[in-house]
């Protein structure tokens, strides 16, 4: 009776330890990094024993290698470049896998969206920027960065401010300047600094002023001078519209400025009435004789 | 020498061609119905509202987008990549479908949904930041035999640029959650 005990015991005993090998051999327990970053070395590591066919798949990787279970596999920065979730799935009898995050290395460079090219002075809300801070692997970086936007005109100042990233996006919107040129857009993060232009240029006409006097091909007219209303001078090229109205009826003559003057000849003998426009923007009227 | 077929055996191959077409017509309906479901809430999208025309763009767009990515991650083509993707999209995904033809490897996407929320829309409307939530079957393939299969809902952040005619995926990286 005892011998059967002992037996039972025994065949009890080897039944464990049968199934314990058998779990060991087939099932893998893969450890992967909690938290790994862009371009570092990274280490997995798979319990059990014997060898196993190991698939990498992740952003930009894709591998399939012979391992040996329960030694640590070491995977290389270059390996890891990317950032994202990467799949590990090791298979000997039977297939296991887990899955790890690579997040993106500190910020390196930043991608700079500056509207528009050209602008007229003056003008609310009108230039804007948005900026993305990538690290040397060109992985978005999402952990809030300050980035400092600094707009100046010459020597003047327009704008200084510091924004934290969203979610990896950084904006502002601002008003032009007041005097035309080049304004200088500047979006810095630590030593990273992406610079950009945006050509400011005059606005609309202002006070548009006409005079007009009669010769012997008709009426000579011309404009002062042509400047916004922050003084800055229209460009040549901008077109003026003459119009003249007399009792023989109504003519219109467009004009280009030119050097800051626009210029026109009209045909009219009787007297007229001459108007300007430019634009949305009228200017005077001038009334002149008959011929002599 | 002409067999004369009994009435009834017209019949029996008049309803097995039935059943092929039925079965056919079938496969082709659920191939139709595996094409990416997306969903996109733009009402928190700042600091640009997203006009519903754009919504209907990008719907369209990032559904053609996914589809594409699925085929050339599924048959390890380059070809798919060409028209939906731009800048760093495009460049992963082209890095990931050659390291997949030298390794005989691939990845197919089944069953997807993507619930995306516009998170930011730029003032002059050139670019849109995305949150997709996307829910699906993902398969691992070694020489075309599933080696691995799980469900996974997993987090991207996109960003979206507009071209000529489409919005086109220009950055789409996997994030641990929002």
């Amino acid at each position: 009776m005892r011998r059967l005990y002992l037996n039972s015991a025994n065949g009890f005993l080897a039944a464990c330890l049968v199934a314990a090998l058998a779990a060991s051999c087939s099932a893998q327990n893969i450890t992967v990094p909690i938290s790994a970053v862009a371009g570092e070395p990274a280490s997995i590591a798979i319990t059990g024993s014997g060898k196993a066919t190991l698939y990498i798949l992740g952003p930009g990787i894709s591998t399939k290698q012979e391992v040996n279970l329960g030694e640590d596999l070491k995977l290389r920065g270059d390996a890891l470049r990317n950032a994202g979730d990467y799949h590990i799935i090791a298979c000997s009898d039977s297939c296991h896998s887990a899955t790890f995050y690579v997040s993106a290395a500190k910020p390196a460079s930043l991608t700079f969206l500056v509207h528009p090219s050209r602008v007229p002075v003056a003008q609310q809300d009108a230039v804007s920027g948005v900026a993305f801070p990538f690290d040397q692997f060109h992985n978005l970086v999402f952990t809030p960065q300050t980035i400092n936007f600094q707009l100046s005109a010459g020597n003047a100042s327009l704008l200084n401010r510091s924004v934290n990233t969203q979610a990896g996006v950084a904006w502002f919107r601002t008003s032009s300047g007041k005097s035309a040129g080049a304004l200088q857009v500047v979006a810095s993060l630590n030593d990273f600094n992406a610079r950009r232009v945006v050509q400011q240029v005059a606005s609309d006409p202002c006070n548009l002023r006409i005079t007009g006097q009669r010769n012997a091909q008709g009426i000579l007219v011309q404009t002062e001078p042509v400047h916004d209303c922050s003084g800055n001078p229209v460009p040549d090229g901008t077109i003026v519209s003459f119009t003249a109205t007399a009792a023989s009826g109504k003519s219109t003559v467009d004009a280009p400025i030119k050097k800051g003057v626009a210029r026109a000849q009209m045909a009219a003998s009787g007297s007229a009435v001459i108007s300007g426009a430019s634009g949305v923007v009228m200017g005077n009227e001038v009334r002149v004789g008959g011929q002599p | 020498m002409i067999r004369n077929f009994p009435a009834h055996s017209y019949a029996r191959i008049s309803c097995s061609l039935m059943l092929v077409v039925c079965f056919l017509a079938a496969q082709y309906s659920a191939a139709a119905d595996a094409a990416p479901q997306v969903q996109l809430n733009a009402a928190k999208a700042a600091p640009r509202a997203v006009e519903p025309l754009t919504q209907n763009s990008i719907v369209r767009d990032y559904r053609v987008a996914w589809n594409s990515m699925s085929h050339a991650l599924e048959f390890n083509s380059l070809d798919p990549l060409n028209g939906p993707f731009t800048g760093e999209a495009k460049t992963g995904l082209w890095q990931s479908v050659v390291s997949q033809q030298r390794s005989g490897l691939g990845r197919r996407y089944a069953d997807q949904t993507h619930h995306l929320d516009a998170v930011f829309y730029a003032p002059e409307g050139d670019a849109i930041e995305l949150h997709d939530t996307a829910d699906y079957q993902l398969q691992f393939l070694d020489k075309g035999k599933v080696i691995h299969e799980e469900h996974v809902v997993a987090h991207y952040v996109v960003l979206m640029t507009p071209s000529a005619d489409r919005w086109l995926v220009r950055y789409l990286q996997a994030v641990p959650q929002f």
